[in-house]
């Protein structure tokens, strides 16, 4: 009986991504188009569409991620179904608050909102209260989530086992399985960026309503900020990752990845280093002090290059001269994890100070971040839809019509991000609804942009018709 | 110039990563189950990377801008106050109540000094040079002043653009100055 | 007796307006002449050998402050506090303090006298001098004093002057300053760079970081206190959660 409920509420967060993925992919083609001349859109439109598209794809990526690795965790300790229906209730009123504001209340503050943008009112009077409560709602719905997760983890595993302490020993008892030590070292990143969302709400809450008696620090905010956004834009591909280590062995017929020594340690590392890696946002605010910078830096490299090396060299081991069982989702996982390093290499560079001083709010950063989301984090989650909707039905993709979903996955992702990459490189602003004449290659990228984007749209259709059917047969099994 | 050089070490980083997983996938296709997988000396890899890493961190940390030119005495200090949506240049400090700019001149081949703030939400300072790079840059954060420090080696007109999202006119945030 | 109360109010207010305006006036003038070379003035040094001006800052940065010896105002008590809140401080960063008048009626002998009242005579540390080209002095570091005739005073701000040992101003402060401003000040004549400063009048109530001018480090303020918060409540939660789940386990398989 439970075990259909999880299956049903899975279905509907699986909808749910599916279509705001594409409603965001084609405001994000909009606002390519519009920079490259060939729309003609008034700034505001663009930013608010920007805003939307920026906060959508965190967001539903996000919840994406939870969602499997919710279905999944099943597996191991039973999770609570309230908390999953508290928290898509609460998502899908955020969402559609966070909606209204942006195209209707034109509220177009860029996704991350830095303070004291948000209270400086450039929109409808009613945006900037509804954007903060929405914010809200979303931050205490996903905090229930994660909170209630982990508690059934810990019913099962002491802290210690949980973060695979053990493992540092020969020979440990209690073996973790990896997907429970990614998903708890991840949760916690996941409660504590969240609490930090609820302190800046706090915060803004406290100024908007003290009529300007109360007035917040500038570097306070952007740190809380940052702490947020960056922190739960990096945790949401670790949820990906998480499913990877569940599903990659398993659905290529090979025997389970098991925790070793190096795994716990890498991720450990992540546990402790992602708190501080969002100080590479601040590289350019001189009142941060050189020491936090300096932190920032050496963070970045720790919170991301142990666990990306033990993740692709896990892969590499189980695929290198092993006859496995390609199919469409371990495919997906493949070039994920791929497109993920290849982004991961774009990030490391910009995440590098004296890099960033010519990098910082170009089109660099849409372009690595972009990398790992276009070309990663979604095809991990694809990967996850996929298989889980396949799971209850009998009728696959062929294999020749995966080969086509993939080439145009990959080509189309490619020119896509490629554009932003020599854009970056040629010092073109990031967030720049229409472009100085100065920048002459900029026009032309952007369409080239588009134009590539339009060709990933195209599987991305494929799939969500594939994958929605599926799913909606799913939702409306009675029984099974 | 630096933006070449990291979009070559990118390429190059990337072209590495789809060898290698290109790699990897053709050998999954044409394997046997017999084969043995040579994969097993992990420890070197980690360490590997780990120096390289190391080496990467520590030749470039001190190449950190904050404290460039610490220890030179500028020859100009120019204010800048960034406002929505534009900038204001100024040899004297700029009144807050009343902000006002003029011209700005700099001297070739000295240190000068930015003293860059905002006074209403954040704001980016970035200068472009004549051929377009992005050469410098800073925040502009209101309640506090960051000093950037530039030697300006050629003579020219420079572009400064707003390089934090501020508003609806942020693209066309922007002013300029020369250097002789 | 309301009434008074209001106008007490309206008078506050109006004062605390008034000194606003005067602070940030004052920290425009404070920005003027910053990195410009001070004039090079020979000086008639109490008690020494006559010098010019570039002999003295190439020894040690200066800090240079500009009185006249018949001033009813402000000279005494800004004398007074500057020498108060160096009194105790360390070698650490080296400096010197040189009292030049800018009054042509003050002489040789009427700075010594000077020196005597505040018990400064015999400190290494302190210089005071008369020089024949004030002007040019006030000039070079945009100091105007105003004669008014009716009192027969000038009427001047409290100015300090930082010099480094180049000659050229590196920060200038108006008014009676406390500790901190001064230490700012000598950390500036040593060439001490700080990549960011404050503006005065803003909330610093939650602040990240005050910057401690001594040693030029930034000092944790209260604001760090909501960065660190929520990884301090999620570690609780953890030990909390895990403590509390464990034990109602135990309890389950007691009463099992
Ligand atoms: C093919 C699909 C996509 C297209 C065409 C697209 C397009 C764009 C464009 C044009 C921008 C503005 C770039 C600029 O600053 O000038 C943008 C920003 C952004 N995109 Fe996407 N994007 C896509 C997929 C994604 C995905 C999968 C994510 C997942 C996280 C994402 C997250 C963001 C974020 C966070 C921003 C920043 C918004 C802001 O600056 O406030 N995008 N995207
Ligand atoms: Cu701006």
């Amino acid at each position: 009986m439970e075990s259909i409920k999880i299956r049903k509420i899975t279905s509907i967060w699986i909808i749910t991504v599916l279509t705001l993925f594409v409603a965001s992919i084609v405001l994000g083609i909009l606002m390519r188009l519009n920079q490259g001349g060939v729309l003609q859109q008034t700034p505001i439109t663009f930013y608010s569409n920007m805003t939307i598209h920026g906060i959508t794809m965190i967001g539903i990526w996000f919840v994406a991620g939870m969602a499997g690795i919710n279905y999944l965790m099943e597996r191991y300790v039973k999770t609570s179904y309230t908390a999953n229906l508290i928290a898509l209730i609460l998502t899908v009123i955020g969402v559609l608050l966070l909606w209204a504001v942006t195209l209707i209340g034109k509220f177009h503050t860029a996704w991350t909102f830095l303070y004291p943008l948000p209270l400086k009112v450039m929109w409808a009077k009613w945006a900037t209260p509804t954007f903060l409560v929405a914010m809200s709602i979303l931050s205490v719905g996903w905090l229930i989530w994660g909170i209630s997760m982990m508690t059934q983890v810990l019913k099962k595993y002491s802290i210690a086992q949980a973060f695979a302490w053990q493992h540092f020993k020969k020979d440990p008892e209690v073996k973790t399985p990896p997907f429970i030590l990614i998903s708890m070292i991840t949760l916690v990143g996941v409660i504590t960026c969240l609490f930090v969302a609820v302190v800046l709400m706090a915060l803004y809450f406290a100024e908007y309503f003290s009529g300007g008696s109360f007035v917040n620090d500038a570097l306070l905010m952007k740190n809380l900020t940052y702490f947020f956004g960056h922190t739960i834009a990096n945790e949401m591909l670790y949820l990906g990752l998480a499913v990877i280590y569940e599903l990659f062995a398993e659905v290529g017929g090979r025997p389970k990845w098991k925790t070793t020594w190096y795994v716990a340690l890498a991720w450990n590392f992540t546990l402790i280093f992602i708190l501080t890696a969002f100080f590479h946002h601040l590289y350019m605010d001189f009142v941060q002090p050189e020491g936090f910078q300096i932190v920032g830096q050496l963070a970045s490299y720790l919170a991301s290059l142990p666990a990306a090396a033990v993740t692709v060299f896990s892969v590499w081991v189980a695929v290198y001269r092993v006859k496995i069982k390609w199919t469409l989702t371990n495919l997906l996982f493949f070039i994920g994890v791929a497109g993920w390093v290849i982004g991961g290499f774009g990030a490391v560079i910009d995440a590098t100070i004296s890099n960033n001083i010519v990098l910082h709010n170009t089109l660099w950063v849409p372009a690595h971040f972009h990398t790992y989301n276009v070309m990663g984090n979604v095809l991990f989650s694809l990967g996850f839809f996929y298989w889980f909707s396949i799971q209850f039905t009998d009728k696959l993709v062929s294999e020749r019509f995966s080969k086509l979903i993939l080439s145009l996955l990959i080509i189309g992702g490619a020119g896509f991000l490629l554009a932003f990459y020599i854009g970056g490189a040629d010092s073109i602003p990031r967030r720049f609804s229409n472009y100085p004449a100065e920048f002459t290659s900029a026009k032309f990228l952007a369409n080239f942009g588009a134009a590539f984007a339009t060709i990933y749209l195209i599987p991305i259709l494929i799939l969500f018709y594939n994958i929605t059917k599926r799913c909606l047969k799913i939702l409306f099994s009675s029984s099974s | 110039m630096q933006q070449s050089s990291i979009l070559l070490l990118f390429f190059f980083l990337m072209g590495i990563a789809l060898i290698v997983f290109t790699y990897v996938y053709l050998s999954s296709k044409k394997a046997d189950q017999g084969m043995t997988n040579p994969l097993k000396k992990r420890f070197w890899f980690f360490l590997i990377l780990t120096v390289m890493m190391g080496i990467f961190a520590s030749v470039t940390i001190p190449k950190s801008p904050y404290f460039a030119f610490a220890d030179k005495t500028p020859a100009k200090v120019i204010h800048v106050a960034a406002m929505q949506f534009s900038f204001f240049l100024s040899e004297n400090a700029i009144d807050p109540e009343k902000p006002s700019g003029q011209q700005i001149e700099l001297p070739v081949d000295e240190v000068v000094e930015f003293r860059v703030t905002s006074l209403d939400v954040n704001h980016g300072f970035a200068i472009y040079d004549e051929s377009n790079r992005l050469i410098t840059q800073t925040q502009a954060m209101p309640g506090y002043v960051n000093r950037l420090r530039y030697q300006f080696d050629e003579p020219g007109k420079y572009n400064i653009l707003c390089l934090e999202y501020c508003g609806m006119a942020h693209q066309v945030m922007r002013s300029s100055f020369t250097v002789k | 007796m309301s009434k008074n109360i209001v106008f007490l109010f309206l008078l506050i207010i109006g004062f605390c307006n008034f000194a606003e305006a005067q602070t940030t006036s004052n920290a425009l003038k404070e920005e003027t002449n910053i990195y410009e070379k001070v004039f090079d003035v020979p000086l008639q040094v109490v008690d020494r050998q006559s010098a010019s001006f570039d002999e003295l800052y190439a020894q040690k940065p200066v800090i240079l402050a500009l009185i006249f010896t018949r001033c009813t105002g402000i000279c005494n008590p800004f004398l007074v506090k500057l020498k108060e809140n160096l009194q105790f401080k360390t070698q650490e960063n080296p400096f010197q303090v040189l009292v030049v008048s800018f009054d042509s009626r003050d002489g040789i002998s009427d700075m010594r006298r000077l020196a005597q009242n505040l018990g400064l005579e015999d400190n290494k540390q302190w210089t005071f001098a008369t020089t024949d080209s004030i002007s040019r002095l006030n000039q070079s570091v945009g100091f105007e004093p105003i004669w008014d005739s009716l009192r027969q005073q000038f009427d001047h701000d409290a100015l300090l002057v930082g010099i480094n040992k180049e000659g050229y101003i590196t920060k200038k402060l108006i008014g009676l300053r406390e500790q901190a401003d001064l230490e700012l000040l000598i950390g500036s004549v040593n060439n001490i760079f700080s990549p960011t400063y404050r503006l005065p009048n803003q909330n610093s109530l939650f602040s990240c970081f005050n910057y401690d001018p001594v040693t030029g480090k930034n000092t944790p303020g209260l604001g760090l206190l909501f960065l660190a918060l929520p990884a301090v409540l999620t570690t609780l939660l953890l030990v909390f959660i895990s403590y509390f789940v464990r034990r109602s386990r135990q309890k389950r398989v007691q009463l099992n």
